[in-house]
């Protein structure tokens, strides 16, 4: 077997390539539905402001959705490459959900993605619309076959086990377990949100500029219209997750709610845990909130802590209930401010806010931190185990030399943290040179020179 | 049964990908060998618009290699980690150089490099993977068990040699079918000699072989013998029809006898190893996963697949004849003028209120907001089950209609409107 230090290694290294390659799609899925909308808004309307979005927008999404390829190619291999244990016994059910994944969704977006990008001119504008609703769809159904084969790893079902390897004994049952009809919805508007916050952040910054404002206005108008209808929901949606895990995986809602001993009714913010001696040694809280959360008005209910798991079955809590926390308070966060918009349009003060833009612009990244939280949350409060309950991660590695590991972790986060660099100063380039100037044969032209570049 | 089935359509997958992708690859090497900019250009284009759907053959064949004999999938990549995993790294970069350049207005000779760079060691590594299986891999039970450096031999060190040679012929080939002027008459100069150094490679690869395999071929079976010698030879044939096409009208023809001369090669392969799909002794039925599985995906990836090979020939047709650079239509309407600060002075007069009002208001929404976070926290959960999804229906229903009807007022208003944006 492999060294335990192969194991941190190969586990870092499969943390560090599924965090960066999960920032992509979470902008991409909804980006690519953004596109499409706009493009069929065009279609009907013939206003070049849905032009001009579609094209500036599809500037971001090219580059975005290429580098997710690629990570996400990344991550096909790794299951072999570092964890070819756990690949002999679960290829023949979670293979086949990505192999599904790779036939329909893959290919779907790859095949229409380049007349997306570069059919404009060479087919009819119905086309384009129709490509660009087949990669919104394609994307989508990515995020179903990924979220039921993490899922089926999270609370395993319609399975039986012959000789160390995991047959399907019913694929409705494998494909549709019972934690994926929590994460799916979970996740499906967890990346159309942080999307909105994306597109709505660099609108307000244009706002805040006072630059291309039609531009900025519809587009900011259109986000905050989704994000005020999906934030409520998906805070719903989040905590019905959290307590079908609380039922499934008791030991990670221990881990993320922060308590060894079950007696404590408070809801934690901040805690310092001491895994050894089996305590936190600084826990700040606010009292009774804990147990209203969990549905006990009076304020009487224990919160359940670590204790209750066997030791060899914790899960560490440090990353489970931070990773937790900076989901939470993200996602709080961004519900006032979606509630903040709403109240604005209300007032009819949306485009005149400018504190509320400036608000806004810091929002930009609120999605992709409160996604990376969560599923930290979700896949380090899972161990001990690869598969729940049948798997341990530590017996799950390739026949590996901790050179070979160490050396590939290097690479990848070399190349990655490169990778991020140029992503950002891309992001940050293509903004500022703004949307293409909209042509006018007639008027002056404007004078802001960097809003003529296209 | 199943297990040759699946088998196929790994082959059929694998097949794909170095008959698309190999062409894109070896374009990328050309372009390191090119002077002119505007070539370079040329060739990053033609190449953005398809790599994706190209790159995706080889996700597929990983993972149906994972699902329908996940023996071979657990053996091999462990043992071929670290060229994989600069071929991976190299993926990433090259994405990168080309996205980057593709998305910049004129030729950027540094993004140009790294895609070129980065070409050429993906192509490298997976010779070496190629010629590190060929050359057998150490397992038990379908799980790795040899050496880090087990893919470091002669033989596959000569492999990531012969695959080099292979990827340039078909970048050639697909830049004469592709491209118009220097660019073709380069392509086309350039096809005999490589094309000589992909025949003199097969020949060295080939015979080598021999005495690499630590399988010992079985020839002595008549009709894997006669098969191989079949295909073989349909391969030189093809071989023959691209010397005779390099630099000559129809330009599609040498990269159309490439492409069979590939599929040829790759059948010719097989016969000599099958059953055996690592050697020197895993083969298919060892390593293959229970039939339940096999047949789901069977059925699954069958019935996709037509759809697939559809769409994906429709957005080759569309891309179809010479590359010609996109020209959409410039937008065209008045143009923005400026927001003077005059201007944002006079929308924000009206922000002023009395202190009581106003302080009234952000209290009733802050302690309305925390409502609704606690009520979409379920907490009312323990007194009725339907409190938080009938009052988030009501809110978001809520919330729907204001955006609607304020997007129409804003519209309305002239919020909207390309030329008076600014104005109001």
């Amino acid at each position: 077997m492999a060294s335990s230090a192969t194991v941190e290694l190969s586990r870092w290294q499969f943390a560090i390539t599924a965090i960066f390659h999960m920032t992509f799609p979470a902008l991409t899925v909804g980006l690519s539905i953004l596109l499409a909308v706009v493009y069929t808004a065009y279609l009907r309307t013939r206003n070049p402001l849905y032009l001009q979005m579609f094209r500036f927008w599809r500037k971001i999404f090219a580059v975005g959705f290429g580098l997710g390829v690629v990570a996400g190619t990344v991550m096909t291999f790794e299951f072999g490459l570092n964890w070819g244990s756990y690949a002999h016994a679960v290829g023949p059910i979670l293979g086949v959900t990505i192999g599904m994944e790779v036939i329909t969704a893959f290919f779907l977006e790859a095949g229409f993605i380049g007349i997306m990008l570069y059919g404009e001119g060479r087919v009819r504008p119905r086309t384009m619309a129709f490509a660009s609703w087949m990669v919104a769809f394609g994307t989508l159904l990515s995020t179903t076959w990924i979220l039921s084969a993490n899922s089926w790893m999270q609370d395993p079902a319609g399975y039986t086990e012959v000789a160390g390897q995991f047959q399907a004994r019913d694929w409705w049952q494998v494909l549709l377990n019972p934690a994926f009809s929590y994460r799916f919805p979970h996740m499906l508007l967890a990346v159309l949100i942080s999307a909105a916050w994306f597109v709505g952040g660099i609108a307000a910054w244009y706002l805040v500029r006072q630059r291309s404002l039609a531009f900025a206005r519809r587009t900011l108008s259109l986000t905050l219209g989704v994000l005020a209808v999906l934030m409520p929901v998906q805070l719903y949606a989040g905590d019905e997750t959290a307590v079908f895990m609380g039922q499934h995986q008791p030991a990670k809602l221990e881990a993320f709610e922060g308590n060894w001993k079950t007696d404590n009714n408070g809801y934690n913010l901040v805690v310092v845990p001491n895994p050894g001696r089996g305590k936190d040694d600084l826990r700040i809280g606010i009292p009774h909130l804990g147990a209203v959360i969990g549905k006990d008005l009076t304020g009487q209910a224990h919160v359940p802590g670590l204790l209750q798991t066997p030791p060899d079955q914790r899960p560490n809590m440090w990353s489970a209930f931070y990773g937790f926390r900076a989901m939470y308070f993200t996602a709080l966060t961004m519900f006032a401010m979606a509630f903040a918009g709403l109240v604005l349009r209300l007032r009819g003060r949306l485009f005149t806010a400018r504190r509320f833009h400036r608000l806004m612009v810091w929002m930009t990244p609120a999605g992709l931190v409160a996604i990376s939280g969560g599923w930290i949350t979700a896949e380090t409060g899972r161990q001990p185990w690869v598969v729940y309950g049948q798997i341990r991660t530590s017996d799950a590695v390739s026949h590996l030399s901790t050179a070979e590991a160490a050396l590939s972790l290097a690479g990848f986060v070399t190349v990655y943290a490169v990778l991020v660099a140029v992503w950002i100063r891309y992001i940050v380039r293509t903004v500022r040179a703004g949307p293409e100037a909209v042509d006018s044969p007639s008027a002056d032209r404007p004078v802001l020179p960097e809003a003529v570049h296209g | 049964m199943a297990e040759y089935a699946s088998y196929a359509l790994v082959l059929f997958a694998l097949g794909a990908y170095v008959a698309l992708d190999g062409y894109d690859l070896g374009i990328g090497i050309l372009g390191l060998f090119d002077r002119s900019d505007e070539r370079r250009k040329e060739y990053t284009e033609l190449v953005a618009t398809a790599w994706d759907a190209n790159e995706s053959w080889i996700i597929l064949a990983a993972v149906i290699l994972w699902a329908a004999l996940p023996g071979v999938y657990a053996t091999v990549l462990p043992g071929v980690y670290l060229p994989l995993v600069v071929m991976l790294l190299a993926f990433v970069l090259r994405g990168l150089g080309l996205e980057m350049q593709s998305s910049a207005a004129d030729y950027r000779r540094g993004w140009g490099r790294l895609f070129g760079i980065s070409s050429l060691v993906v192509t490298l590594c997976q010779g070496l993977v190629v010629g590190t299986v060929l050359s057998g891999l150490p397992q038990h039970g379908g799980v790795f068990e040899g050496g880090a450096l087990r893919w470091l031999t002669p033989y596959s060190v000569l492999c990531a040699l012969g695959v080099t040679a292979l990827y340039l012929l078909a970048g050639a080939a697909w830049l004469q079918a592709k491209t118009q002027g220097s660019a073709r008459r380069r392509a086309a100069r350039l096809g005999r000699p490589l094309l000589a150094l992909t025949v003199a490679a097969c020949l060295v690869l080939g015979f080598g072989l021999e005495v690499a395999d630590p399988q010992y071929f079985r020839f002595d079976q008549s009709l894997r013998a006669v098969l191989f010698g079949l295909l073989v030879a349909a391969a030189a044939v093809c071989g023959a029809l691209a010397w005779y096409g390099f630099g000559k009208e129809p330009d599609a023809r040498p990269f159309v006898a490439v492409l069979c001369a590939q599929v040829a090669g790759l059948l010719a392969l097989v016969t000599a190893t099958a059953p055996v799909v690592v050697p020197p002794d895993l083969s298919v039925h060892a390593a293959a996963s229970p039939t339940g599985s096999q047949v789901f995906l069977l059925i699954g990836v069958g019935c996709c697949m037509p759809v697939v090979l559809a769409y994906n020939i429709y957005a080759w047709w569309v891309f179809r004849g010479k590359y010609r650079p996109p020209a959409p239509a410039a937008l065209a309407v008045p143009a923005e003028p400026v927001a003077t600060r005059a201007d944002l002075t006079d929308s924000q007069a009206s922000a002023a209120e009395s202190g009581v009002g106003t302080l009234a208001r952000r209290v009733g929404f802050t302690v309305l907001g925390l409502g609704v976070v606690a009520v979409a926290q379920d907490v009312f959960g323990g007194q009725g089950e339907w409190i938080a999804p009938v009052s988030l229906i009501l809110f978001s229903s809520v919330s729907l209609t204001a955006w609607l009807v304020g997007d129409r007022r804003a519209a309305a208003a002239g919020e909207f409107d390309l030329d008076q944006a600014a104005r109001r």
